[in-house]
C-alpha cells in the first residue's frame, strides 16, 4: 500500500516522539529478557550442580563422636548417604579460609580450573576469594604457618552462598572464601560435621530424633534451612517476581504513550484520513495502514529489547554466578518461551489495543472528519466554572485553563512522574535501609562482640564479661515455620530489645519478645499468642507476644532464660553459648564463634555493589522521566501549535510562551512526586513482607528528609530537563502556523 | 452515470438547532454531463453532494446512481459505492501532506481494478514534471490539479467537485474548470460541480439552484461556453 510510505516518513519526521515510545518498549522487553535469562542459567547451573554434585541434603554436628559403625547403620535404616567431613576456619589477611576435607559422596568438590589437591601440602580454594585476594594456581597460601600450594579453583555445593555463619546476611569473599584439601592433609583440630544426602532433598522421617537419641546434636540443619543453598533459590524465586513486575509496568507505560500518540496522529490527520474514506478506502485498510506506526514501534522495541536483553544476560549471568559461587557448567542458557513471550506478548498487547484505538476513530463519519474539529462548544466544564479558575490575570487563567482541558495529558504526567519516583525512592530507601539495619540491630541492640557457641550443655557459671543465653531452634503447632528462640537474661548488657529507641528490656516479664521479621512471617503482633512447638519431642507452649523488637535479621524469639530451659526440659541455670566483649580463650568447648563486627564489615563492604544498583536505579528513574516527560511536553507544543504561534505574532516572547503552556504541568509533577513518596515507602514494606518467609530478614522502608531532598532534585531536574528539549520545538513553531491553522 | 434524487430531506443539529438542509430534494442528472449545483453558503448545495457521493445519510426520498439505490446501504456497501463509482475533489484539495504527487495519485489508484495510466494522467492534469514534487512544494492550483489526478485515475463514473476553484484566482480556476470540462469529454463522467460562482454555470450543461435546502430552480443549458469564457464571480 502506498500509504506505508507515509507511515514511515511521518515516523522519520516525529522521529523523537516514536523512538521515545520505542526506546520504553525496548527498556520493558530488554529487562524482561536479561533477567529471565539470567535466571534460567542461574537456576540451570544451580539445579546441575546440586544434582551431580550430590549437594547435601541436611548437616548436623554431634556433641559426641559418632562411629563409621554408626553411620553404616543409620544408613542401611534410612536410606541415606551420610559422609563425615572436617573443617577448620584460618585466618588469612584479615580475611578467613573455612577448610574442608575432600569428599566423595556427598557435597563432592567441583574443580573448575587446575586440579584437585592430592598430597597433604596441597589445596584448592574457590575462585572468588583467589580473585578477591589475587591468589593465581601454583601461588602458595599460608595456613596457621603452615604453607600450601593452590592446584585448582574448587566450587562446593554447599557453599553457593558463601556465608561464614548461616546467620550472615551477605556474602562477601573479601572477608571469606572456602578451600578444600585432601583427607590426608588435615591433622588439625578440625571440627567435624556429618553431611547427609536423600536424592530428594528431604530429611527422612524419624532420622533426626534417632540420632538425638544416640547423641547430643549441636546443629541440625537441613537444606531448606540453609541459606548457603537456599538463598540462590530464595533469590531465584525473588528475581523471578521482578522479571515480570517491572517490565511489565514499563510495557503498561509505553503501551500507553503509543496510544496517546497514536490518538494525537489520528487527530492531526483527521482531515486525511476522512478524505481517503471518501476516496473509498475501507476502515480495515486504514486499520491496516495506522497500525504501520505501531509495527515499527513494536518490532523495533521488541527486536531492540530481545538483542539487549539477550547480550546483557550473559554479564548478569556471570555477575550472578560469581555471587553465588557456581560453577559455569553450562555457559548460557535461555529458555526459547522466554524469547517468544518478549516478543510475542508485547507486540500482541501494542497491536490489539492500537487497533482497538484507531478502530474507534474510524467509527467517526467521514464527513464529520472533513470538517474542522469542534474545538470547544462553548460550555465550560465543571472544573472550569471552580471559583479558582476565574480568578487573577490572563496568564494564570490561560494556564489553569489549558490544565483542566487536558486531563488525560495530566494523568499521564502524574504517572511518569510517580514512576520516577517510585524507583527512585526505591533504590534510596533500600540504600539507606543498609545502613539503618546496621545501625539499629547491631549496634543498638546487639552489644556483644562475640557470640560464644559450645559444643554441649553448659551449666557452669559465666564470667563477668559474659552474658549466658539458650539458643534452640523451635516449630510452630501447625505453622512450617522455623523460629529460633533465644533464652536471655533480663538483665543482660549484651542484647537491648527496643523499638523506636525504648528500651522493651522489662516487657520479657510479660511474654516474648520477638524480631521484626518473625513479626511479618506470622503476621503477627503485640498481644497476640504463639503456639511454640519443641522439634525434638513436640511439646508445646503457648507465649504472648509482649513486643516487637527493630531487630530486622532472623526469625527471632527472646524468652526468659528459665522459662526456655524449663520448657527444653535443661536445668534453669543451663546454656548453649555467651554473649562477650572479648573473644573466647579457650576454644576447647567451643563450637562456634559468630564475630559481630565481621558481619558489620560484611555488611559494609558491599555498599560499593548497593551504591552502582542504587545509581542504575536512578538512571532507569532519569531516562524514564525523561522520554515520558518529554514526549508529553512535546506533544503539548505540537497541540498548541497555533496558539503558540499566535502569541509569537502578538509580540509574546518565548520565554512568556513558555510559561504559558509549557510550564503548565509544574502542579501535577509537584503533586505526583509528593504523593509517590508514601506509596514508594508502602510498596517497598509490602514487598518485603513479601519476601521474608524466605529472606529471613527486612528492611527498614522509612523515608528520611535527605531522601525527599535528593529525590525532589533529580524529579526536578529532569523535568527541567524535558521542557528544556521541549522549548527548542516551541522556539521552531513558525509565525505562519496560527494562519495556516486559521485557512484550514 | 445517470444521478436520480427523489423527495431528499435531510436535517442535522447544530448546537441547539435543528437545521433542515435539505427539504423534498429532487433532481435528475443525465449521464455524461456536467452540473452546476449554484446556492449561497448554507442552501444545503454541499449536503446534496454529500448525499450522492455516499460520505452523508439522508433521513427519507431516494438516491439512485447508475443502478445503485443508495437508500438501505450499510457503510461498507456505501464504502464500496465510492470505491467503484465516485471521485471526490475537495476545495482544500486534502492532499496527503508526506506523500510526493505521484504517491498521492496512486493513493487513488490502488482503489480501482481499472485504473488510468499513471503518466498518462498526470501529463493530462500537467503535473508529470512535478510528479516528485511534495504538496508543500506547489500551488494551490498545482494541488488541485493532483487532486483531480487523484481521483481521476479511479476512472470514475461521476466526480463530484466541491467548490473546486473556491480557493484559486481565476486564472487558476479556469484552468481547472477546463481540466474538469476535458475529463468528462475525454472519459465521459458525469460532473458535479457545487459552487456559489455563479458564471461557472455557464460552462455546464445544467445548471441546479438552491436555497434554503430546497432546488428551487434548473434548467438545461443549451450553449454551455468554454471554461476560459465563464464570468468569473
Amino acid at each position: 500500500m502506498i500509504l506505508k510510505k507515509s507511515v514511515y516518513r511521518t515516523l522519520k519526521e516525529k522521529k523523537f516522539q516514536y523512538a521515545g515510545v520505542a526506546v520504553l518498549l525496548l527498556l520493558a522487553v530488554m529487562l524482561y529478557v536479561s533477567l529471565s535469562m539470567a535466571i534460567t542459567t542461574l537456576e540451570s547451573r544451580n539445579e546441575t550442580f546440586s544434582e551431580d554434585y550430590k549437594q547435601e541434603s541436611f548437616h548436623f554436628v554431634a556433641g559426641g563422636s559418632v562411629t563409621d559403625e554408626q553411620l553404616s547403620l543409620w544408613e542401611d535404616e534410612y536410606n541415606v548417604t551420610l559422609e563425615k567431613r572436617k573443617y577448620a576456619d584460618f585466618e588469612v589477611d584479615d580475611s578467613t579460609v573455612r577448610v574442608f576435607t575432600t569428599t566423595e559422596s556427598v557435597n563432592t568438590p567441583y574443580i573448575a580450573e587446575g586440579r584437585a589437591p592430592t598430597s597433604g601440602q596441597e589445596l584448592a580454594i574457590s575462585k572468588v576469594y583467589a580473585e578477591k585476594h589475587q591468589y593465581q594456581i601454583g601461588d602458595a597460601i599460608t595456613l596457621d604457618e603452615r604453607e600450601f600450594e593452590i592446584t585448582g579453583f574448587v566450587y562446593l555445593p554447599d557453599y553457593i552462598y558463601m556465608v561464614e555463619q548461616m546467620t550472615d546476611l551477605l556474602a562477601d569473599a573479601e572477608k571469606f572464601g572456602v578451600a578444600v584439601v585432601s583427607s590426608s592433609s588435615f591433622s588439625v583440630n578440625a571440627q567435624t560435621e556429618i553431611l547427609g544426602w536423600t536424592g530428594n532433598g528431604d530429611v527422612p522421617d524419624g532420622f533426626r530424633e534417632a540420632v538425638s537419641e544416640e547423641t547430643s546434636l549441636l546443629q541440625f540443619v537441613n537444606s531448606e534451612e540453609n541459606p548457603r543453598i537456599g538463598f540462590v533459590e530464595t533469590e531465584i524465586e525473588g528475581a523471578k517476581g521482578m522479571t515480570t513486575t517491572l517490565p511489565l509496568f514499563i510495557l503498561a507505560l509505553s503501551i500507553a504513550m503509543v496510544l496517546m500518540l497514536m490518538k494525537r496522529r489520528m487527530e492531526m490527520q483527521r482531515k486525511e484520513i476522512g478524505t481517503l474514506m471518501a476516496l473509498g478506502y475501507r476502515k480495515k485498510e486504514l486499520v491496516r495502514h495506522y497500525l504501520g506506526y505501531a509495527w515499527v514501534i513494536g518490532l523495533v522495541g521488541t527486536v531492540g529489547g530481545l538483542t539487549a536483553g539477550a547480550g546483557l544476560s550473559v554479564p548478569l549471568s556471570n555477575l550472578y554466578a560469581n555471587y553465588f559461587n557456581l560453577p559455569a557448567l553450562s555457559m548460557f542458557d535461555w529458555d526459547p518461551f522466554v524469547l517468544v513471550i518478549g516478543f510475542v506478548i508485547p507486540l500482541l498487547l501494542l497491536i490489539l489495543l492500537t487497533t482497538f484505538a484507531i478502530s474507534r476513530t474510524l467509527r467517526t463519519e467521514p464527513l464529520t472528519l472533513l470538517r474542522p474539529k469542534e474545538v470547544s462548544n462553548g460550555k465550560k466544564s465543571w472544573l472550569e466554572k471552580l471559583p479558582l479558575l476565574q480568578k487573577g490575570g490572563f496568564i494564570r487563567r490561560f494556564r489553569l485553563r489549558l490544565l483542566v482541558r487536558n486531563k488525560a495529558r495530566s494523568v499521564y504526567i502524574f504517572i511518569g512522574v510517580m514512576f520516577s519516583t517510585v524507583l527512585l525512592l526505591f533504590g534510596l530507601i533500600t540504600f539507606n535501609s543498609m545502613d539503618q539495619l546496621v545501625e539499629t540491630t547491631y549496634k543498638e541492640i546487639l552489644k556483644y562482640d562475640y557470640a560464644v557457641h559450645y559444643q554441649s550443655l553448659m551449666t557452669e557459671e559465666t564470667d563477668e564479661e559474659q552474658s549466658p543465653f539458650i539458643m534452640n531452634e523451635l516449630g510452630l503447632v501447625d505453622e512450617d515455620v522455623k523460629i529460633t528462640a533465644y533464652g536471655i537474661e533480663n538483665d543482660n548488657a549484651f542484647i537491648q530489645l527496643s523499638a523506636q529507641g525504648e528500651s522493651l528490656q522489662s516487657n520479657l516479664s510479660e511474654g516474648a519478645i520477638i524480631s521484626a521479621p518473625l513479626a511479618a512471617v506470622l503476621g503477627v503482633g503485640e498481644g497476640d499468642e504463639i503456639h511454640l512447638q519443641n522439634s525434638l519431642n513436640s511439646d508445646t507452649m503457648h507465649v504472648e507476644v509482649a513486643a516487637v523488637a527493630d531487630l530486622y535479621i532472623g526469625n527471632n524469639l527472646y524468652l526468659p532464660r528459665e522459662e526456655l530451659n524449663d520448657f527444653l526440659g535443661f536445668p534453669e541455670e543451663a546454656y548453649t553459648g555467651t554473649w562477650q566483649k572479648q573473644p573466647p580463650e579457650n576454644s576447647g568447648n567451643v563450637y562456634m564463634v559468630e564475630d559481630k563486627q565481621k558481619a558489620i564489615d560484611n555488611f559494609e563492604s558491599t555498599t560499593g555493589a548497593t551504591r552502582a544498583s542504587v545509581a542504575g536505579m536512578a538512571i532507569f528513574a532519569v531516562l524514564i522521566g525523561v522520554i515520558v516527560l518529554t514526549l508529553l511536553t512535546n506533544l503539548i507544543v505540537e497541540e498548541n501549535s497555533p496558539s503558540i504561534s499566535l502569541f509569537k505574532v502578538m509580540g509574546y516572547h518565548d520565554k512568556e510562551v513558555s510559561k504559558l503552556v509549557l510550564s503548565v504541568y509544574t502542579p501535577i509533577v509537584l503533586i505526583a512526586y509528593f504523593v509517590s513518596i508514601p506509596l514508594a515507602s508502602l510498596s517497598l514494606e509490602q514487598t518485603m513482607n513479601t519476601l521474608v518467609q524466605e529472606t529471613g530478614f527486612l528492611m527498614p522502608t522509612d523515608v528520611a528528609w535527605w531522601m525527599v531532598v535528593i529525590g525532589f532534585i533529580v524529579i526536578l531536574l529532569t523535568y527541567w530537563l524535558s521542557l528544556g528539549l521541549s522549548k527548542r520545538k516551541l522556539k521552531n513553531v513558525s509565525l505562519q502556523e496560527a494562519l495556516k491553522k486559521q485557512q484550514d | 452515470m445517470a444521478i436520480f434524487a427523489n423527495q431528499v430531506n435531510k436535517t442535522y443539529q447544530s448546537g441547539e438547532v435543528t437545521v433542515q438542509a435539505l427539504r423534498q430534494a429532487s433532481l435528475e442528472v443525465q449521464d455524461k454531463k456536467i452540473i452546476t449545483i449554484l446556492g449561497p453558503s448554507g442552501s444545503g448545495k454541499s449536503t446534496l453532494l454529500n448525499v450522492i457521493g455516499g460520505i452523508d445519510r439522508y433521513d427519507s426520498g431516494s438516491i439512485k446512481v447508475g443502478g445503485t439505490v443508495l437508500d438501505q446501504l450499510k457503510d461498507r456497501e456505501l464504502t464500496d459505492y465510492r470505491r467503484k463509482f465516485v471521485g471526490f475533489i475537495f476545495q482544500q484539495y486534502n492532499l496527503i501532506p508526506t506523500l510526493t504527487v505521484e504517491e498521492n495519485v496512486e493513493v487513488g489508484r490502488e482503489l480501482s481494478q481499472q485504473p488510468l495510466d499513471m503518466k498518462d494522467t498526470l501529463e493530462k492534469v500537467g503535473m508529470w514534471d512535478k510528479k516528485d514534487k511534495f504538496p508543500s512544494q506547489l500551488s494551490g492550483g498545482e494541488q488541485q490539479r493532483v487532486a483531480i489526478a487523484r481521483a481521476l485515475i479511479k476512472n470514475p463514473q461521476i466526480l463530484l467537485c466541491d467548490e473546486p476553484t473556491g480557493a484559486l484566482d481565476e486564472e487558476t480556476g479556469k484552468n481547472i474548470l477546463k481540466l474538469l470540462k476535458f475529463v468528462n469529454e475525454q472519459y465521459g463522467t458525469t460532473v458535479l460541480i457545487i459552487t456559489h460562482n455563479q458564471g461557472i454555470g455557464e460552462m455546464a450543461h445544467s445548471v441546479i439552484r438552491m436555497k434554503s435546502g430546497e432546488i428551487v430552480d434548473s434548467f438545461e443549458n443549451e450553449n454551455p461556453v468554454d471554461p476560459e469564457k465563464v464570468t468569473w464571480s
